[in-house]
């Protein structure tokens, strides 16, 4: 079934309506391994919704999107979780558990899906802490912390899965100016770690430094696709050019 | 004023008691019956749903005690039930009684659990899915424990109108406070004195348990301040 091992994940038209309208018209494109693609692009241009049927969040599409050769639409719950697992995903809005402290909410997947012993799991956590900075908040709750250190609690929250591919929706688009940077700074190191990345931002020079591939989302469709040199610098598609004039 | 007590006070701990009892019945049949319901209510499947709003429709737009009775009477045609002495009343009074309490209370509750589980943002449940827990794992240990702390306070109400309401059950001839109260004034002509009691024993049952409720409110609350 692994027809082409180097695409960690493989979209192939991909098509999804809610209602009459059609958010999402015939996408295609692939995430190497190790790569970061970007996706950017106009509100309500299908973005989010593109990134939740990557790891089949919402399953209600036609088309086939392929994490590591295997069609999540032809999988089971249970082989759909394991997917799920290997596939990090970082939203707007965090979306801590309220409930759970800081530690608690990176160790509980690991350990309720027995990935790792209790001791494992919290060694492992401390450690992924340490290397954003918020060791310290282990014991918080997560309203206590501010919006930039709660975004890097729920990206280690994810990386304690050990995952293949990390999946971001506009991490830092909830966030105040100055809290940005230290979500970026995070993303930036775990870019150099080799880890691949699918990052929604509208972060435009953050884009242009992480990414291998941008796709330029407008309407239901991958209007542009390339690199950062070429969308930035010598693209001619009108709409990637009016909408890089707006937003720059 | 109050010398009947002198010699009636056991009848009055005798209603109290029994308020309390049919009070409980009604809140743990209330309590399970919601849960059902509010699965049903929340399943794909539409019979199901259906089922479950048109029950709450009925419960809602009905009087209590219309419900109490109908259900009396249809349940002592359908079970047999021994006419045992408990508490001042027979068994086949108390027992239908406590079902119908807790069939009303079940579409209140249910309706309660509903607005619990949808004012969890959606983010919690995809944040739990996205980690690969499984559906039920997210619903039990993600979902519910923020639900229940965001309901304590509405079931807290609930639970004190259906100790005052148990006393529709006196329509079924249930010896529940309000009927010893009855009782009493009918044998000392005077109606003001028992039922003042009564009341009396209401507002302390019913202050009690908020105290109760609203203690259980602070432990949850002292972790985590909800942040929808
Ligand atoms: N749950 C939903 N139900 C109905 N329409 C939706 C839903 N989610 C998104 N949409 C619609 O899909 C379109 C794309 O939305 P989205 O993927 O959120 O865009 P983006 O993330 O690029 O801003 C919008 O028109 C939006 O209104
Ligand atoms: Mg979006």
């Amino acid at each position: 079934m692994l027809t082409d091992t180097e695409n960690i994940i493989e979209v192939r038209g991909l098509k999804k309506a809610f209602d009459q309208n059609m958010v999402l018209k015939d996408i295609n494109f692939a995430v190497k391994k190790e790569e970061k693609v970007v996706i950017i692009g106009p509100s309500g241009g299908g973005k989010s919704t593109l990134l939740r049927c990557l790891n089949h969040l919402d399953g209600n599409y036609t088309g086939d999107v392929l994490f590591k050769g295997q069609n999540l639409g032809q999988l089971s719950k249970k082989e759909l979780q394991l997917c799920r697992r290997k596939m990090g995903m970082v939203f707007q809005q965090f979306n801590l558990f309220p409930h759970k402290s800081v530690l608690e909410n990176i160790t509980f997947a690991p350990i309720k899906l027995k990935l790792l012993s209790e001791a494992e799991a919290i060694d492992n956590a401390h450690d992924l802490l340490k290397q954003v900075g918020l060791d310290e908040k282990a014991n918080a709750y997560p309203q206590s912390l501010s919006g930039g250190q709660q975004q890097r609690v729920a990206i280690v929250r994810s990386l304690a899965m050990q995952p293949e591919v990390m999946l971001f929706d506009e991490p830092t688009s909830a966030l105040d100016p100055e809290m940005v940077g230290e979500v970026l700074g995070v993303m930036t190191r775990l870019a150099k770690t080799g880890m691949t990345m699918v990052i929604v931002t509208h972060e435009m020079d953050f884009a242009q430094q992480i990414a291998d591939k941008i796709l330029f989302m407008d309407n239901g469709h991958v209007a542009d696709i390339g690199t950062p040199d070429y969308l930035f610098n010598h693209s001619k598609n009108f709409r990637t050019r009016t909408f890089l004039a707006k937003v720059m | 004023m109050f010398d009947f007590l002198q010699q009636y006070y056991p009848v009055f701990i005798q209603g109290a008691a029994q308020t309390v009892v049919i009070s409980l019945i009604g809140i743990c049949i209330g309590i399970l019956l919601g849960l059902v319901v509010v699965a049903m209510n929340l399943s794909k499947f539409k019979p199901f749903a259906w089922l479950a709003k048109t029950y709450i429709a009925i419960v809602r737009g009905t009087p209590a005690m219309i419900q109490v009775m109908l259900i009396y009477y249809v349940l002592s045609k359908a079970l047999p039930i021994p006419d045992i002495r408990f508490l001042g009343s027979s068994l086949d009074r108390v027992i239908p009684g406590s079902i119908a309490l807790g069939v009303n209370s079940g579409a209140y509750t249910a309706e309660i659990f509903r607005s619990g589980i949808m004012s969890i943002a959606v983010g919690q449940t995809e944040a739990g899915i996205s980690l690969g827990l499984s559906e039920n794992t997210t619903l039990f240990s993600i979902i519910m424990p923020q639900a229940v702390r965001n309901i304590l306070p509405a079931m807290g109400n609930e639970f004190i109108s259906l100790i005052k309401e148990s006393s529709v059950l006196f329509y079924i001839g249930v010896q529940e406070v309000t009927a010893q109260a009855l009782g009493v004034g009918g044998t000392l002509y005077n109606f003001i004195p028992p039922l003042l009691v009564a009341a009396a024993i209401y507002f302390v049952l019913t202050f009690v348990l908020s105290q109760l409720l609203k203690l259980a409110e602070n432990r949850m609350g002292r972790k985590y301040v909800a942040l929808n």
